[in-house]
């Protein structure tokens, strides 16, 4: 019988969370003004676009870690850090460009607006964890390509601070901040405790993917020494 | 709203799907190659280690 492991606990765990967080945002949370969205009905995605956005972030952040680590220290685990923060990178980003792309139609009537900083800089980031993605599937694995690769995941991290940023110094199109935007941001308690709940269940998600995401990497790094050891004449 | 909902709680559901299933493969291909090279665990760890230095 297959042993659940920290990883597949953290991703079922978080995968509930998520769900709970849906029908809460659908079934339970307050409606918002009409007066203040022309949209009121499609608001409800905010739930699902603030905390995948969060991860987002958070898995921006693993990637920033793992390839300084890979870079200055050449630590294996860095590498898979790089790795896996790639891969929930590329997740948690097409889920908010994905979630706002939807909201925008709705509300703004458009999906996009290449003049908004906010969008156009985590586009950016998602467009960077797809190349980061694609490129390491697509090349043998080396110490240049991880290099190449890490290098990418190092400075491209310059555009997290400057996505957050963007709403609390340009106000082109993405509304401000709802959560420690001064006394403009405010939410209801109910809103609140929706957000939380899809925060936390975010965090916990994008954590298990991480970690089988690096389980992974090692699996299939020990999987290749075995095969070139029998290979070489075991 | 319906579609785009159920179009990202399935886009999770499947990613969430393959990655569990990858890891148990590998690590199901692990165990029988380990097993048909007769290692214990504490040769696993050793042989490992060995691989490791010859690179």
């Amino acid at each position: 019988m297959m042993r659940v492991g920290h990883g597949e606990l953290l991703l079922g765990t978080g995968f509930l969370g998520v769900m709970t967080t849906l029908y809460l945002a659908l079934n339970w949370a307050p409606s918002v003004s009409i007066d203040a969205f022309a949209s009121p009905a499609a608001q409800r995605i905010f739930y699902w676009h603030v905390p995948s956005a969060w991860a987002a972030f958070i898995a921006f952040s693993v990637l920033f870690t793992g390839s300084a680590m890979w870079i200055f220290k050449r630590s294996p685990l860095g590498w898979k850090l790089h790795v896996a923060g790639s891969e929930a990178s590329l997740a948690c980003g097409l889920m908010t460009v994905w979630s706002g792309c939807v909201w925008g139609a709705a509300e703004w009537g458009t999906p996009w607006d290449w003049s908004d900083v906010r969008l156009n800089t985590f586009g950016l980031l998602t467009l960077l964890a797809l190349f980061l993605v694609l490129g390491r599937q697509s090349q043998p694995d080396g110490i240049e390509s991880r290099d190449t690769f890490s290098t990418f995941g190092l400075y491209g991290f310059i555009l997290v601070p400057i996505t957050y940023v963007a709403t609390r110094i340009w106000q082109i199109r993405h509304p401000g901040p709802v959560v420690g935007g001064g006394e403009d941001s405010s939410l209801s308690s109910d809103m609140g405790l929706v957000l939380l709940i899809g925060a936390i269940s975010f965090t916990i998600l994008i954590a298990g993917h991480i970690v089988m995401s690096a389980k992974i990497t090692e699996y299939e790094q020990r999987l290749e020494k075995l095969q070139n050891h029998i290979d070489g004449g075991f | 709203m319906t579609v785009a909902y159920l179009g990202m709680i399935f886009g999770i559901g499947i990613w969430t799907w393959t990655v569990v299933n990858r890891s148990r493969t590998l690590e199901l291909r692990i165990e029988a190659l380990e097993e048909s090279l007769d290692l214990k665990d504490f040769d696993k760890d050793i042989l490992m280690s060995k691989i490791e230095e010859s690179e």
